[in-house]
């Protein structure tokens, strides 16, 4: 406990400060926590229960009353800056340099919070005007600004004393996350990494040749799925990766060995051309089908021969030559089973046989789709008695006529009233509001040992601070905060005069029970 | 997460002097700091978070207010008061020259114990030991070092220049009032914080619960809340399903619901004027 120092002899005063001495005792303080045990229901005057009471009061009073005391050499000295609000360490940080802080022109800087923060875990001492900065200076001078509320501080500490990882939240540094989608390229040397990746990774890059069709055929997909111009062959996704080896293995299982370098040469010619959209379908009134042959390989009844003649070499480019092709192998890895057909399945397919459309005389004389459908309709209605007209002839109809055909999907959706949606739809036209806003990101504690101030990474949540006094967050401030944060949960952290609630909002949505 | 509290002990230490001066910050934008001087009644509590065990505590703005009324609170934004710049920084390096030089010799005297404790407890009762002894203490003498590293420094809480003499807090208490609260929600909530203080209960904040004060029989360490008090106007109109629902809380809580009404009756003994309703579920009758 502190001393009494005595000025005059008339008033004693009560000094917080420590004379040397006690600061030298200090050393030997215990750091015991008090413990909290059971809770009584009701004061019953009982002794036991005034004893409990006033050694927890005690136990509570001394850690209370309790100064601050540590080694000059584990403090870290630091300087207030009122202009920047920032501080700034004079001598080299400890360890809380890895997670804390950020430099800047050579000089290592504290956010005005972590500086509180750490001067109240007693690792650092600020100074302002040559002389230390109490905690009630700090406290008073560093949570007064705009950018930092008390209630946010009191967030943020009690985030820190658990472990997380808790840093400020800028909206304009967060990559979208369309951008992360397209997984661009942070800078040159991580798109020459990328590259080697992918080389690795391909599974059937024999020849540069096939390899090179795999990019063209893959990239040609990409460029249907993403859209995306001006983008280099090289940087490819991995996905699309996988689908390409199998389409291009195939493509030269069935292909013609005839055709194998003509066509192939006509698509790589126009990927490194334009980029246009082409449609393979314009292009295959280019070839004459019914004079090129493609061998059924994978039909059983027609005998195929074991090998396949190799191709006209004046079709090959450059000096290529193709030797005879042994069919076998491929044959092998191709399943040649007979389909099994229920026997459902096989009348249908003998009623279509019968029923062949091109056959049907009236159908021909149809000349567009809408007469065949009427005429589809006239012979549906005269198959069945009808339906029922008191119901269709009425202004209001059903709402589906059940003789039609429809996925369960579709008539759920057609009957429910409630469209569902997601949390994010219409965000992007939001605003952002002043009331609310995110202010901090958090990290998982278990992440320290790896983490890198310069690249955090994804953070875990985002923290906005409310109290329960202020109104509760509507749809629009909800919305606006997680379009913000992006794929990041948003929690809110209310805060309670010292206790703090977390709350989230999580997207929904209604299982529906379809079976396609 | 529990809420933690601190109370100013009812005892005194000394005779004259009361339990020493509490820094207390309150909840409002922006931040005063305060300090709670030694005549605040025995129920001043500050909530605290995570068990964190040390100043300032975090008051109630009823809480302030009270304090307030019963001045017993100072404004503690008072500075060094006309002392220059240059004589605090010069007195500041003097302080700590002396207290590394008094620290140094403490040092050098708990080495020097705990030499001679560990000598004479290993020998016992032998001529030859004491020249050694001797010895060891002149190679202490020597090869001892106390940098200034080793310093125990004091991290103040509360600014240097807060002393508590009588004539100080005089002048202090001047500086009143603290914050103004205008809506009449908040002067409601304070009549209701007052009356329950008045009746001897313990209050905290009580918005996880979805109340406004949770009141306890006793010190909240050592006592359950027996209620959740919910402050309404008199007038105002409740729906049953606001009703229904804080009930429910209440039950799944083991906590009686008390609605209060600040402007009720007022009681002969002077106390009151607050308005209680309880709710409690019940069985069939």
């Amino acid at each position: 406990m502190a001393d009494q120092n005595k000025t005059d002899t008339d008033s004693k005063f009560y000094n917080e400060v420590l004379s040397p001495s006690e600061l030298f005792a200090a050393r030997s303080r215990s750091h015991k926590i008090p413990v909290r045990g059971q809770k009584d229901f009701f004061p019953d005057d009982s002794d036991e229960q005034r004893q409990r009471l006033e050694q927890s009061l005690n136990e509570h009073w001394s850690l209370i009353s309790e100064e601050r005391v540590e080694k000059l050499g584990n403090l870290v000295k630091a300087t207030w800056i009122p202009s920047e609000n920032i501080v700034e360490l004079q001598s080299p940080a400890g360890k809380f340099w890895q997670t804390m802080g950020f430099s800047a022109g050579g000089k290592q800087f504290l956010f005005p919070e972590e500086a509180l923060y750490l001067m109240e875990c007693g690792n650092v001492q600020v100074f302002y005007q040559e002389l230390p900065l109490s905690i009630q200076d700090g406290y008073e001078k560093f949570l007064y600004s705009s950018t930092l509320r008390l209630q946010e501080y009191q967030v943020f500490g009690h985030l820190k004393r658990l472990g997380y990882l808790v840093h400020r939240f800028h909206p304009s540094s967060e990559t979208s996350s369309y951008a992360k989608q397209l997984n661009l390229p942070q800078s040159r040397d991580r798109a020459g990494k990328q590259l080697k990746r992918k080389r690795s990774a391909s599974p059937t890059a024999t020849s540069s040749h096939t390899e090179a069709q795999e990019e063209s055929t893959a990239d040609r997909m990409e460029e249907d799925t993403c859209g995306q111009e001006g983008q280099e062959d090289k940087k490819l996704p991995e996905s699309h990766l996988t689908i390409s080896p199998e389409t291009s293995s195939t493509q030269t299982a069935t292909a013609s060995p005839g055709n194998k370098g003509g066509v192939r040469t006509w698509w790589m010619l126009d990927d490194v051309g334009e980029r246009s959209d082409h449609q393979p379908a314009s292009a295959a009134s280019r070839w004459d089908f019914s004079s090129i042959s493609f061998p059924d390989l994978g039909s059983s009844r027609e005998r195929v021969s074991s090998c396949l003649v190799s191709p006209d070499p004046s079709l090959l480019p450059g000096a290529l030559a193709v030797g005879v092709c042994d069919v076998d192998p491929w044959r092998t890895r191709i399943n040649l089973r007979d389909v099994k057909m229920s026997s459902k399945e096989q009348m249908r397919k003998e009623e279509k046989r019968r029923h062949r459309s091109d056959k049907d005389i009236e159908v021909r004389r149809c000349s567009n789709w809408a007469e065949y459908r009427q005429l589809m309709e006239r012979r549906q209605g005269r198959r069945s008695k009808g339906r029922a007209t008191h119901l269709w002839d009425g202004e209001v109809t059903p709402l589906h006529d059940p003789r039609q055909p429809i996925p369960t999907g579709e008539l759920l959706d057609k009957i429910s009233v409630i469209k569902s949606t997601h949390l994010l739809e219409g965000a992007s036209r939001l605003q952002a509001s002043d009331e609310w806003r995110i202010s901090f990101n958090v990290y998982q504690p278990d992440t320290v040992a790896d983490f890198k101030k310069s690249n955090p990474g994804k953070p875990y949540t985002r923290m906005c601070v409310c109290s329960f006094d202020g109104p509760v967050p509507d749809l629009r401030a909800i919305k606006q905060l997680a379009f913000q944060s992006g794929d990041v949960l948003v929690v809110f952290a209310v805060v309670d005069y010292g206790d703090i609630s977390f709350y989230t909002f999580k997207d929904f949505q209604l299982p529906t029970d379809v079976f396609p | 997460m529990t809420d933690h509290t601190a109370s100013v002990p009812a005892q005194t230490e000394g005779m004259e002097q009361g339990p020493p001066q509490v820094l207390g910050v309150s909840d409002s934008a922006p931040p005063q700091v305060l300090g709670v001087s030694d005549s605040a009644p025995p129920q001043v509590v500050g909530g605290q978070q995570n068990g964190r065990l040390g100043r300032p505590l975090l008051l109630l703005p009823e809480e302030e207010r009270l304090l307030a009324e019963l001045h017993a609170t100072a404004n503690a934004n008072q500075g060094g008061g006309g002392v220059q710049l240059s004589l605090e920084v010069k007195q500041h390096l003097e302080e700590q020259e002396r207290s590394l030089e008094e620290q140094r010799v403490l040092a050098l005297q708990d080495r020097k114990s705990a030499l001679l404790h560990a000598m004479t407890s290993s020998h016992t009762g032998s001529l030859g030991p004491s020249e050694a002894l001797r010895g060891r203490l002149e190679a202490l003498h020597r090869s001892f070092t106390f940098p200034r590293g080793a310093m125990a420094v004091q991290l103040s809480t509360a600014r240097a220049g807060l002393h508590h003499c009588h004539e100080d807090r005089a002048f202090l208490r001047a500086q009143q009032p603290i914050t103004a609260q205008h809506d009449s929600k908040a002067a409601a909530r304070y009549q209701v914080f007052r009356d329950l203080r008045g009746r001897g209960f313990y209050l905290t904040s009580a918005g996880k619960f979805g109340g406004d004060f949770l009141v306890y029989p006793g010190d909240p360490l050592r006592f359950h809340a027996h209620f959740i008090a919910v402050v309404l106007s008199l007038d105002s109109s409740l729906s049953p399903l606001d009703v229904l629902a804080i009930a429910r809380l209440g039950s799944n809580v083991k906590k009686t619901v008390l609605l209060c009404s600040p402007g009720g009756v007022q009681y002969p003994g002077g106390a009151g004027g607050v308005q209680y309703t309880s709710l409690q579920w019940s069985g069939m009758v």
